[in-house]
């Protein structure tokens, strides 16, 4: 079946080189994070969060396919996406470990990540979040079993183990359940993280929850259907049946649409009362350093210019068009968590009596943080483009068929 | 049929119980919950400042590195410009508010800030991870990360006092702390807080003005209590309801400094 091969580059093994390349200065620059520690990054007391935290919260977001597609399979009980939340699942998987190598790289004390688990305070937020991400992590890996138990490699090594691995697939409904909860919480939570700081008056609401959930359910699903639909143009090993994921860019589109409608009135209702600090932060969105960000890149080119390529029959036709809009998306996602972080950290609200003002300042990250940063993208991109060429995980053929006969298969055996 | 259907409810009891143990085991290695108050105090620590009375020299800030063993970058007590009354400019010291419903002690995590019994918010520097959750949560940016290790001496000693705590290591987050140690080893020895220098705050110690006063508000007859009896006060971003346990006496046009 393995055949020996002359070796001639193919455009697939630049890539890889490509993404080993940014891996390996990714990985100096997280030596060198983890050897110097945080001064090598533009952080300071006033701003301790920066583009790091951006890629972990994009990450998870981007990651919400796994639950959003699961869910839209084994509870809702549309089968035909199996195939679809397979992919997702994965993307997942890789996501969620993405955001633990960049934690690791954020935390003071990266040796002692393990406090998080150990030492509860249940009336934190990040506590909450840290449980989830822990748990959901595992709830991603034991659904990702089956597809590394598929593969031929552990198939003909460890028939055992791979049995196992696959048998795993007929918990998919109660994974989903637990994947459902614990996302739920978790991405909202990540929203409240920051809604219930008082400290900082543009973030201090509710909504902020809500808009971390709804924007990871467009952005999750929206970079699953990217994925799917380049690797099916670029590799063999994918097999894509784009009507299969027509449906879900059109949930996109029309998300999109509502996406605008209530980020409108999350992002301006703030208005309604002057509070110090929360007017100062809106009008860095609209008019300040953050303004090209929100009003270029997640509002117009993030969320309005996707809508219409995605719900425009015209456009709709165009694979092109659609694999713009669904890059774009991706990008509105990242664009919106950079600038909720940033417009409540660049605004200093002073404590002082009868003068409380808002005083700006500034962050741009280092070139190590920056490094680092794409480091862990990188890999993340690696290891997708691994899952893609060698694990089989989108392939909307086989899955199918694996539906219906799987189950039997696994009567006779036990 | 019936065959496969028992297999699967076995495997799904399987499931299930492995949830169970890996539940149980989380829970037997949490502790405590660190945003519960654990058992009762007779005292509730507070400080007084008297704006009328602080010249900004930052004799405070200096005795507080000293005895706290802080980095020259960190400042645990910041003295801040804030504003003028008639001519006269006006100082706002700032020491971590140790506030009731403190933001900081809601936010961490692995609940490295704990309030004690008596009102002091402390910091585990054991159990800090260094996420930096508590510094955006705080509205008096009185939380500093040690972004870099503080190693050699420090210039604060013996000058104005030497160290009474454990340097902080890199990577941990780090804020004033009322100097317990001396008010709970002063305790010990018979000492009063606020009264005998010993088991007082550096700061107050060391303020050449006399415009720190420490105590017991549970005290009626702490000088503390009387002071905040018979004056006017503020308290910083009072509208939080963070509820701080620092009262400032604002500086008044014909003040006595």
């Amino acid at each position: 079946m393995i055949k020996l091969k002359r070796f001639t580059i193919q455009p697939l093994h630049l890539w890889i080189g490509f993404l080993l390349l940014v891996l390996a200065a990714g990985f100096t620059a997280y030596g060198i994070v983890l050897v110097k520690g945080l001064s090598v990054t533009n952080l300071s007391d006033v701003v301790p969060w920066g583009l790091w935290i951006t890629i972990d919260l994009s990450a998870i977001a981007l990651s919400a396919g796994a639950f959003t597609l699961c869910a839209v399979v084994y509870l809702v009980g549309l089968k035909q996406y199996e195939p679809v939340a397979r992919t997702a699942t994965f993307i997942g998987l890789i996501g969620y470990t993405m955001a633990m190598f960049t934690l690791l790289l954020d935390i003071g004390r990266p040796d002692r990540f393990w406090h998080a688990l150990v030492y509860w305070n249940t009336h934190s937020l990040l506590w909450e979040v840290s449980m989830c991400l822990t748990l959901y992590l595992c709830v991603l890996a034991l659904e990702t079993a089956p597809i590394i138990g598929r593969t031929e490699w552990m198939q003909t090594r460890f028939p055992w183990i791979a049995n196992k691995m696959t048998t795993v697939h007929h918990f998919a409904p109660i994974l989903a359940i637990f994947g459902l909860g614990l996302s739920m919480l978790h991405q909202s939570s990540l929203g409240a993280t920051y809604g219930t700081l008082q400290a900082r008056p543009i973030w201090y609401k509710p909504g902020l929850s809500f808009m971390f959930m709804f924007s990871a359910i467009l952005g999750g699903p929206a970079l699953t259907v990217l994925i799917t639909k380049l690797s099916g143009r670029l590799t063999p090993s994918a097999k894509v049946d784009d009507s299969l994921l027509d449906k879900i860019t059109l949930f996109i589109g029309w998300g999109l649409v509502a996406y605008m409608y209530y980020r409108f009135w999350d992002v301006f209702s703030v208005t309604y009362t002057y509070e110090p600090g929360r007017s100062e932060s809106l009008g860095m969105l609209t008019s300040g350093p953050l303004a090209f960000n929100f009003l270029v890149g997640e509002m117009l080119l993030g969320a309005l210019i996707p809508a219409i390529l995605l719900l425009v029959p015209r456009f709709r036709k165009s694979w092109t068009a659609q694999v713009i809009a669904l890059t774009l998306v991706v990008g509105g996602v990242v664009a919106f968590r950079w600038d909720v972080n940033m417009s409540g950290l660049l605004i200093i609200l002073t404590y002082l009596p009868q003068e409380i003002t808002a005083v700006y300042t500034t962050y741009f990250p280092s070139v190590i943080e920056i490094l680092s940063g794409l480091g862990v993208v990188a890999y993340g991109a690696l290891a997708i483009t691994i899952g893609v060429r060698y694990l089989n995980i989108i392939d909307h053929q086989r899955v199918k068929e694996e539906m219906v006969e799987k189950p039997i298969v696994v009567a006779a055996t036990d | 049929m019936a065959e496969k259907k028992t297999i699967q409810r076995r495997d799904f009891l399987k499931f299930l119980a492995l949830g169970t143990v890996a539940a149980g085991g989380l829970r037997i290695v949490h502790r405590s919950s660190a945003s519960e108050k654990g058992g009762s105090s007779p005292y509730k620590w507070v400080m007084v400042i008297d704006q009328d009375k602080c010249t900004g020299c930052g004799h405070c800030t200096l005795a507080c590195r000293a005895h706290n063993d802080v980095s020259p970058d960190i400042s645990w007590n910041r003295v801040l410009e804030a504003g003028k009354v008639g001519d006269r400019q006006v100082f706002l010291p700032r020491p971590c508010m140790h506030c009731e419903e403190a933001p900081c002690v809601h936010a961490c995590m692995v609940g490295a800030s704990v309030q004690r019994a008596d009102g002091i918010v402390m910091m585990d520097y054991d159990k800090c991870i260094g996420c930096r959750y508590c510094e955006v949560a705080c509205p008096y940016g009185a939380r500093a990360f040690n972004w870099e290790a503080f190693e050699g001496p420090n210039p604060a000693v013996p000058e104005w006092g030497s160290p009474e705590v454990e340097r902080r290591p890199r990577g941990v987050v780090e804020k004033c702390s009322f100097c317990y140690q001396r008010i709970d080893r002063g305790l010990k020895l018979g000492l009063k807080p606020g009264v005998d220098e010993d088991a007082t705050p550096a700061c107050v110690v060391a303020c050449p003005m006399g415009a720190r006063k420490f105590g017991d508000l549970n005290d009626p007859e702490s000088e503390v209590s009387q002071l905040i009896k018979n004056n006017p006060y503020f308290r910083l971003r009072e509208d939080l309801g963070t509820n701080p346990r620092v009262y400032y006496l604002p500086a008044r046009e014909e003040g006595n400094a």
